[in-house]
Parts: C-alpha cells; structure tokens; sequence
C-alpha cells in the first residue's frame, strides 16, 4: 500500500516540480529509470510469487541502478557508450517481458 | 547482477529462488492473494523505504518523459537531422528571398512617393507664381505707390493704360488701381479701360479719380520710368492732373482677379516640353 502511495506521489512530484536535470546525469537517468522499472517488476514479481523481501528489493533496486548506470559510464569513457547503452536496454528490456509475462500469468492465470 | 528480485525462470509458479532472507513464506498459492495481502499489510520501515525507492523512480521517470519531449532533436538520427536542416535551409532562402523582393518594393514606393512628392512641390510652387501673375492671389513685395489726381474730370482712360503699360514696360510683376470712390481692380491680361462721364471703367468696375496705382517691382526702376520726359508724370500734368509717386519697401496688392472660363480658347494640345 504505501509503496503505490510512494508511486504515485513521485509521479505527482515529478508533474508539478520540474527540475532541471544536470547535464553530467543526463545520459545515465533513462538507463538507471530502466533498471528501476526492472527492480520493481521483478519485485512486484516476487511478491505475486510469494517471496517478496523489503531488504532484498532494496538491495536489488539501488545496485541495479548503480550497476546500470556505471556500465554506460564505462562504455562512455571506453568509447563504446551507445553500444553498451543498448546491450543494456536490452537486457533490462527481456527482464522486463519475462517479469511482466510471469505476473500476467498470476493475475490471469494465463 | 540484479537477479534478486527477477529471475529469467519461466516458470513463474515455482520460484527457483530459495535465497530470500524469508520474511515471507508463501502460505496460499494465489498470487493475487499475496498481492492483496500486500495491500493490506501494516506499514513498516521495509515498505517506506521501498516506497521511498519507488516514488523516487516515478519522479525521475516523469522528469525524463518530460525532458525527452523538450529536446526532439538532440534525439533525431542524422539522416532526419539532414532533413530537417535542408527544409529549415530552403525555407530561409525563400524568406530571404522575399526579404530581398520586399524591401525592393519598399524603395520603389518610397522613392515614387518623393518623386511625386517633388512633383506636386514644384506644381503647387508654379501654381502660386501664375496665381500672383493671374490676379487670383494677393500679392506682396517692394513697389511703389502712384496717385494721380484729376481736379478736371477730364482724364482719358488711355493715360491710366499708358501707365499701366509703362509700369509693365519697368517690370512690375502686380498691379492694382483703387478709385477714389474706394472701387479697385487688379490689373490682368485681360484688363481694358474705358472711357465714361464719371471717371474710368476699368475691366467692368467704374473709378473715378483720383486713381491710386499700387505696383510690385523695383521702386527705383518703376519710380524712373514713370518720369521719363514724355512719360507718365508729364502727360498727367499736362492733363491738368498731378501725379505722385511714393517708393514703398513693402506693398500689398490685395485685390483679387475672378477669373472666367475662357468661352473659345481651349488649351491647345501640348507640343512641347513645357506645355
């Protein structure tokens, strides 16, 4: 409950306040926002599973994150930034349709 | 990496996961009913920070939307770049172009605007010189003022036309004659003068002496020709009349000339540069 709550008041936050991302963060936020929206279904996974854990998605969201977001800061300093940008989206991208595919089968047993 | 949370396995209703620190053990097989669970559950510190976690994402993602939507550009291939810069490069040349026409136009105006301008400068400057040289304008300058007395009566109208004459002759540019009985003529081309009983008809208007001429010229110029031996002043006071001559720095003719419609003439057609 109050996760959703948490959702959706940093959508509203995120409506109302605009804030002007600096330009050093601006190639690695849509990769960390990806590895985010990855921890939560996979999370929200977990939970439809049975075998969710605060500690573990914690865990889990932050080094995602990180770990996205300094792999395409290792591809940028290597020269091989939009290469290593799309690996990762796509990685992150089958995780998401795997995850995704396993709560469709929960919530429509299909 | 990040396999905590999400695992690869495709078979979603056994979780290979047995790692979990266990805070939750599955006790219904429905996951709808974990979720709903979940809804239900007592808040902890767990979930805020997950909530915590979760709507940090929200935000980030909204700002991302909305940066993504600011900046179309910085995400548009090359090829669509090289589009898009080839149209906005037409579309300054054609606007440049119509620049280039536009203000073309805006010098032909303005410079047909002055022309026409000088034009009727010039045509109002000409208007006013015929009108002073036609009688329709009041006319001011240097001149003299010539009275001629006739104690007799017995003037003839060809002494005024001599003196008209011999004021033209002097170059005087406007003339007026008053009468005694306060009536006055502008003196014009078509001026005549007649004699009658009582004084002069002058161009339809009878004067009777004594007549006072009022000319616009060089007064030193006029005042000398009138006293020509022979000329004007001798023949008045041979006449038995006297005539006096007053050199003024600045005269008004202030009679007006109404001119007519010209019954006959009609202007020829031009032939020349001056019409």
């Amino acid at each position: 409950m109050i996760p959703a709550i948490g959702l959706l008041l940093g959508i509203l936050a995120g409506l109302l306040i605009d804030v002007e991302i600096p330009l050093s963060l601006q190639p690695y936020l849509p990769i960390a926002v990806v590895a985010a929206l990855d921890a939560v279904f996979g999370g929200l996974r977990a939970l439809l599973d049975g075998i969710f854990d605060d500690k573990v998605f914690v865990v889990s969201f932050v080094a995602n994150v990180l770990i996205a977001a300094f792999i395409v800061f290792l591809g940028d300093q290597l020269g091989v930034g939009a290469q290593l940008s799309t690996a990762v989206i796509v990685v992150l991208g089958i995780r998401l349709f795997t995850n995704v595919a396993a709560i469709r089968r929960h919530i429509f047993n299909a | 990496m990040v396999d905590d949370t999400a695992s690869l396995s495709t078979t979603p209703d056994e979780p290979r996961r047995t790692d979990g620190p266990g805070g939750f053990v599955p006790q219904r097989p429905s996951g709808l009913s974990h979720l709903r669970d979940a809804m239900l559950a007592k808040p902890s510190r767990g979930q805020v920070v997950v909530a915590v976690l979760v709507g940090v994402m929200g935000f980030v993602a909204v700002e991302q939307f909305r940066a993504s939507e600011e900046d179309l550009l910085a995400r548009a291939r090359r090829a669509d770049l090289v589009q898009i810069l080839d149209g906005l490069t037409q579309r300054s040349e054609r606007l440049e172009s119509q620049v280039r026409e536009l203000e073309q136009t805006r010098r032909d105006l303005v410079s047909g605007a002055d022309t026409r301008q000088t034009a009727i400068d010039q045509a109002r400057a000409r208007a006013r010189q015929l009108a002073v040289l036609t009688g329709t304008a009041p006319a001011t300058g240097p001149g003299i003022a010539l009275t001629i007395t006739d104690p007799s009566g017995e003037m003839p109208a060809s002494v005024l036309l001599s003196t008209v004459q011999e004021l033209r002759d002097a170059g005087a540019e406007a003339i007026q004659i008053t009468g005694g009985n306060d009536a006055a003529v502008r003196v014009v081309a078509g001026t005549y003068f007649l004699d009658t009983s009582q004084g002069v008809d002058v161009h339809g208007v009878r004067l009777e002496p004594p007549y006072t001429l009022t000319a616009i010229g060089d007064p030193p110029t006029l005042d000398t020709a009138l006293n020509i031996p022979g000329g004007v002043v001798e023949e008045v006071t041979n006449d038995g009349g006297r005539a006096t001559i007053r050199q003024e720095d600045e005269l008004t003719v202030d009679v007006l000339h109404e001119p007519e419609e010209p019954q006959y003439a009609r202007p020829a057609p031009e032939t020349g540069e001056d019409g």
